[in-house]
């Protein structure tokens, strides 16, 4: 009865704190994925540019951010950013320590991370391409924006659907650590709950099943995708997929 | 209009580092010329045709598509294009026909056709797909136009190959070995495509193995060896007395008398 | 730059990498081990042996490293069969329970990526082997996981790259190890950086010396993929 109370949606209840740390979960991830984005498409683009300076920061960008601890990168940002905002502040005349928002921090950072992995993503679906296609798209006389647009995005985003899958999932999972920062996302509300009430057991046993709802769901949401994007693939290919 | 100049190559040559596959080659194809350019593999034949739409830089020489000059530019001793804008444009008057069909694979086989004319030429969509469909029927595939290219065999892809080039309305047809990938059972369908189309006129430069082609469809044979052309000349001169004792081990070949 | 913190931040940061290697090479033994425990049970053809294996693999790869290691450091205390058990001296040390949740964890993706390894071994092989008389555990350990682990190699290199990242996750149940050190670094002088940069810099050390490692055996294993040496071609 004790433990119905405990998660319920009444005055003493974590229920209504805990959806909305998920929801906060899912925004901080899906915020996080869009900066991999971008930063996973320049780094793959740099990878592939074929100059050696380029080519080598990349290389660096994304054994750095895959290979270092997610934990020290989100200190990196969030007390580095911090720093730097404080010192903007003084240069502006504001006295005292100015904070990162924690959100922002806390996406940038797994951000950063994300887009190590989603550069080698873009990167090899960009190789899986078949390189005749790009050459008939020259020969019917397509410029080099028409076939990025009309012949590369489309097939790169093809490719790319199950391994964004993956990134996606371990994303959502790397979100957990910005509860270092205070966000009160899912892990970190998970926390609080569990503190407060000593309750520890039960509150990160739930905390765990959102987790979990959250990574079986997603999986489901992209192998319905992974099937949408491959219906112009053969048959066979399809059956592996 | 027989008797326009549709392609002009004067003196292309070519190499791939000190190897030079390409020693000095000049042809012309008027209006409703069928060109069949035969040459053991490693001749330099499809490099020469890849050269014609810029797939491949030409180390030397000069292009005219219907009398309009590719501008070249020297720079640090490369050849390149002076404008990649004439470059674009100049291939979408040429038609190319790959070995491997190079079908977009994310797009259905109508999508394929039009694409070309609404994305490159800007003309409006509706006109394309009465136009595209009118194509796909004459090659036989219109019953597949919203099938994925992974979806049809060899044969169909190639057809709906020639559909999408045939789209851009080009001056010159370019094929480079279309039939060789094909399965032997397949073949014929596309040859019958490509023989139809010569009927109606069009200008057409075809790499080939296909020694009937050759000698049946074209109206004229050019004979490359060892990046140079051998010998040229009409189907019966070339595949009769006057053939070159080169040309005449090559089709020896190919069971000698087809 | 300044030289001198530098090296003063690498010299402490240097020391907890004991601690690191320690909590690495503990979780990557015990959670092999389990893994090839789950991994038996996985392909083991019973139901309930093998429905309890999915089940581990779906949660422990399902949900986030720190709130397992989260129910197993403040969890379990709160039940009294453990809190008055022999176990409990252990289980209060955060060391174990770092390298107990690491190991669950880890465990639950080598599972899978040893599984992948043992589809890969062709049945022909099985067939052969078992033409020779071979069956059971003989089967398994002569053809069967020496081929599987070979296949599982890459995948396995990269899953224990993963593990030295998470041996970080230690120091927020109070393990000093590098991370813990460097935050601790970073609180006191604010020259976050710096530290960042040292810390980064042991890291991406102990990655390569790693992935060497792991290239070596891979290397070791597999001869068969090699071109035969000249010798043997003219023999």
């Amino acid at each position: 009865m004790a433990t119905l109370e405990l998660l319920g949606f009444g005055q003493n209840g974590w229920g209504a704190l805990l959806l909305v740390a998920t929801l906060m979960t899912l925004a901080v991830t899906a915020t996080a994925l869009l900066i991999g984005a971008v930063l996973g498409t320049l780094v793959a683009t740099a990878k592939l540019s074929g100059n050696v300076l380029l080519v080598g920061l990349g290389n660096v960008y994304t054994t750095v951010f895959r290979g270092v601890p997610e934990l020290l990168i989100i200190y990196l940002i969030y007390f580095g950013g911090s720093s730097a905002v404080t010192a903007v502040g003084q240069w502006l005349g504001y006295e005292g320590f100015l904070g990162l928002p924690s959100f922002a921090a806390g996406a940038l950072a797994v951000g950063i991370i994300s887009g190590s992995y989603q550069a080698e993503v873009y990167r090899g679906a960009y190789l899986a391409i078949a390189k005749g296609e790009l050459e008939a798209a020259s020969a019917i006389g397509m410029n080099r924006m028409l076939r990025l647009r009309r012949v590369v995005m489309p097939q790169v985003l093809r490719y790319a659907i199950p391994g964004l899958g993956n990134v996606w999932q371990l994303t959502l999972k790397d979100s957990a650590l910005i509860s270092v920062t205070g966000l009160a996302e899912l892990m970190r509300t998970s926390q609080v709950a569990a503190g407060s009430t000593r309750q520890y057991f039960l509150f990160y046993i739930v905390g765990g099943v959102l987790y979990l709802l959250l990574t079986s769901f997603s999986d489901r949401v992209f192998n319905r995708a992974e099937r949408r994007a491959n219906r112009s693939m053969p048959a066979a290919a399809m059956g592996q997929a | 209009m027989p008797g326009v100049t549709r392609l002009s190559v004067r003196n292309i040559r070519k190499s791939f580092g000190s190897h030079e596959v390409l020693k000095g080659i000049s042809l012309d194809a008027e209006d409703g010329d069928v060109i069949s350019l035969l040459g053991a593999s490693g001749s330099g034949k499809s490099t020469f045709l890849r050269c014609i739409n810029l797939l491949e830089t030409a180390t030397d020489g000069e292009i005219f598509v219907d009398g309009e000059q590719i501008r070249m530019v020297r720079k640090n001793g490369q050849s390149r294009p002076e404008s990649q804008k004439q470059v674009d444009h100049i291939r979408s008057e040429l038609g190319m026909v790959f070995q491997s069909f190079n079908l977009w694979s994310h797009m259905t086989i109508l999508q394929n056709v039009i694409e070309g004319p609404v994305h490159v030429l800007k003309r409006p969509k509706a006109e394309c797909i009465a136009e595209a469909e009118a194509l796909l029927d004459k090659v036989g595939i219109a019953d597949k136009r919203h099938a994925y290219p992974a979806h049809l065999s060899g044969g169909q892809q190639q057809r709906a190959a020639i559909a999408r080039a045939l789209a851009m309305k080009p001056k010159v047809m370019l094929f480079d070995e279309p039939t060789s990938a094909l399965d032997p059972e397949l073949v014929g369908e596309v040859l019958r495509v490509m023989r139809a189309l010569a009927e109606e006129g069009m200008t057409m430069l075809v790499v080939t193995h296909e020694m009937s082609f050759a000698r049946n469809v074209s109206n004229r044979v050019v004979f490359m060896r060892q990046g140079l052309v051998d010998s040229s000349g009409t189907p019966d001169d070339m595949f009769g007395s006057g053939a070159s004792p080169a040309f005449r081990q090559f089709i020896g070949h190919f069971g000698g008398e087809q | 730059m300044d030289i001198a913190f530098l090296s003063s931040a690498m010299v402490t940061l240097l020391k907890a990498v004991p601690m690191t290697l320690l909590l690495f090479s503990l979780s990557v033994f015990f959670g092999g081990l389990l893994a090839l425990v789950i991994v038996t049970m996985r392909v083991s053809g019973n139901r309930i042996l093998s429905g309890f294996a999915k089940g581990y693999i779906f949660v422990f790869r399902g949900s986030p490293l720190l709130i397992q290691m989260f129910l197993v450091f403040y969890g379990l205390g709160q039940f009294g069969v453990i809190r008055y058990s022999f176990l409990w001296p252990f289980l209060r040390e955060p060391v174990v329970c770092a390298v107990l949740s690491l190991a669950l964890c880890t465990a639950g993706y080598s599972a899978e990526i040893f599984r992948s390894g043992i589809r890969a071994v062709s049945p022909k092989e099985i067939e052969a082997a078992r033409a020779i008389g071979m069956s059971g555990f003989l089967l398994v350990r002569r053809i069967i996981a020496p081929i599987a682990f070979r296949h599982a190699l890459p995948a396995y290199s990269t899953e224990i790259v993963l593990m030295m990242k998470s041996t970080a996750l230690a120091s927020l149940v109070t393990v000093w190890e590098v991370t813990g050190v460097a935050q601790r670094l970073i609180s006191q002088t604010y020259r976050t950086m710096e530290v960042f940069l040292c810390a980064a810099l042991i890291y991406l050390v102990l990655n390569f010396l790693i992935l060497q490692g792991m290239a070596l055996l891979e290397h070791s294993l597999s001869k068969h993929r090699r071109a035969a040496p000249p010798s043997a071609v003219k023999a």
